[in-house]
C-alpha cells in the first residue's frame, strides 16, 4: 500500500480532528475497546488508500469503526438523507461522502476512488442499512468495483454489538483483501458477486473471534 | 472515428456478453429497445460495470449521469453516440 499523501495535521479538517480528539477520552472509557486481530498481516497499521468495511448493527457503529482504526481519518459512505436538513452540517464537516442510492453515478464511483487514489480511507457498512435481524445481511457489491478501479484493498472488521453498557466493545481486524490480486483487471459480474460473498463469509469467521 | 449505430450496438453486445452477468443468448438478442433491467436482466453493479466499461471500450466519460437515467439499450446508445469522438 502507498504512503499516505496527507498531512497529519492540517487546517482543512480542523473540526473533525478537534471533535476526534476531544470525543476520543470519553468513547476509550466507555466502550473500553477490545482490538483482536485475525493474525499478524491484520496487525498492520494500515497506510494509505483503503476501503474499511463493518457489519452494521447500530446508530453507534461508525463510532466503533473510528475506534479501531483511531489513527486515520475516516470518509464514510452515507445516504444522501443524512445530508438534508440541519444536521447536514454535520455530515459535511465529518468527510462523509453521500451516495443516492436510487440512481448511483458514476460520477460518485469516480469521486470515491478519487479520495483512495489519494490515500484516503473509505469506510462503509457493505450490508447497506442498520441489520436489525440475527447474523450479517448479504453485502452490496460496490465495494468491489470501487476496489477494482482504484486497486486499493478492502479491510474488513466486525463489531461485537454490547449487550450491556458495562461491557468491553469487541473490535475484530482482519486481514486486507486484495480483489485486483485474486481476480484480475476484468473480472466477470458473477466474479464480482463471489468477491462481496467471499467477504461476507469472511465477516462471519471475524465474528467467530470475537 | 465516429461510430455508426449498429457498430455501437455490436460492440456494446460484446461488453454486456464478456461481463456474463446473464444469458448469452438473450445479450445477442437484444434490440434498442431492451429494458436493461427487466429484459437484460442487469442490476445495479451490472449497469455500473457495463458503464464502465463501455468509458474504456469508447473512450468517453460518463459524467453527470446517474444509472436510473439509462432505461433502454437505446439510451446507452444514444448517449454513446452523442458524446463519442
Amino acid at each position: 500500500m502507498k504512503e499516505q499523501k496527507h498531512s497529519v495535521f492540517g487546517l482543512k479538517y480542523w473540526l473533525y480532528d478537534f471533535a476526534k480528539i476531544t470525543a476520543a477520552p470519553p468513547c476509550l472509557i466507555a466502550f473500553r475497546p477490545k482490538y483482536i486481530y485475525e493474525s499478524g498481516q491484520a496487525k498492520k497499521k494500515i497506510r494509505g488508500g483503503a476501503i474499511l468495511i463493518a457489519n452494521h448493527t447500530g446508530f453507534f457503529d461508525p463510532i466503533y469503526v473510528m475506534l479501531a482504526v483511531w489513527y486515520r481519518r475516516h470518509r464514510f459512505v452515507c445516504i444522501q438523507e443524512l445530508f438534508e436538513g440541519k444536521r447536514g452540517f454535520f455530515f459535511r464537516h465529518f468527510l462523509c461522502i453521500p451516495i443516492d442510492r436510487e440512481n448511483f453515478g458514476l460520477d460518485k464511483l469516480n469521486e470515491i476512488t478519487g479520495h483512495l487514489d489519494n490515500g484516503c480511507l473509505v469506510s462503509m457498512f457493505p450490508e447497506g442499512r442498520i441489520n436489525e435481524q440475527q447474523g450479517i445481511a448479504s453485502f452490496k457489491s460496490g465495494m468491489i468495483l470501487m476496489s477494482l478501479r482504484s486497486g486499493k484493498p478492502v479491510v474488513p472488521i466486525y463489531i461485537l454489538k454490547r449487550s450491556h453498557w458495562y461491557e468491553r466493545l469487541h473490535i475484530v481486524i482482519g486481514e486486507p483483501f486484495d480483489v485486483k490480486r485474486m481476480y484480475g483487471d476484468r473480472p466477470t459480474l458473477a466474479q464480482i458477486e463471489s468477491a462481496a460473498k467471499a467477504l461476507h463469509d469472511k465477516e462471519y469467521e471475524l465474528s467467530k473471534l470475537a | 472515428m465516429q461510430l455508426t449505430r449498429d457498430e455501437i450496438m455490436e460492440r456494446l453486445k460484446d461488453i454486456m456478453i464478456s461481463a456474463g452477468g446473464g444469458n448469452e443468448q438473450i445479450y445477442r438478442e437484444c434490440t434498442e429497445d431492451s429494458d436493461l433491467s427487466a429484459d437484460l436482466g442487469l442490476s445495479s453493479i451490472g449497469m455500473l460495470y457495463i458503464v464502465i466499461a463501455v468509458e474504456e471500450t469508447f473512450r468517453i466519460r460518463f459524467t453527470g449521469v446517474g444509472m436510473s437515467d439509462f432505461r433502454t439499450v437505446k439510451d446507452v446508445i444514444d448517449y454513446i453516440e452523442e458524446h463519442q469522438e
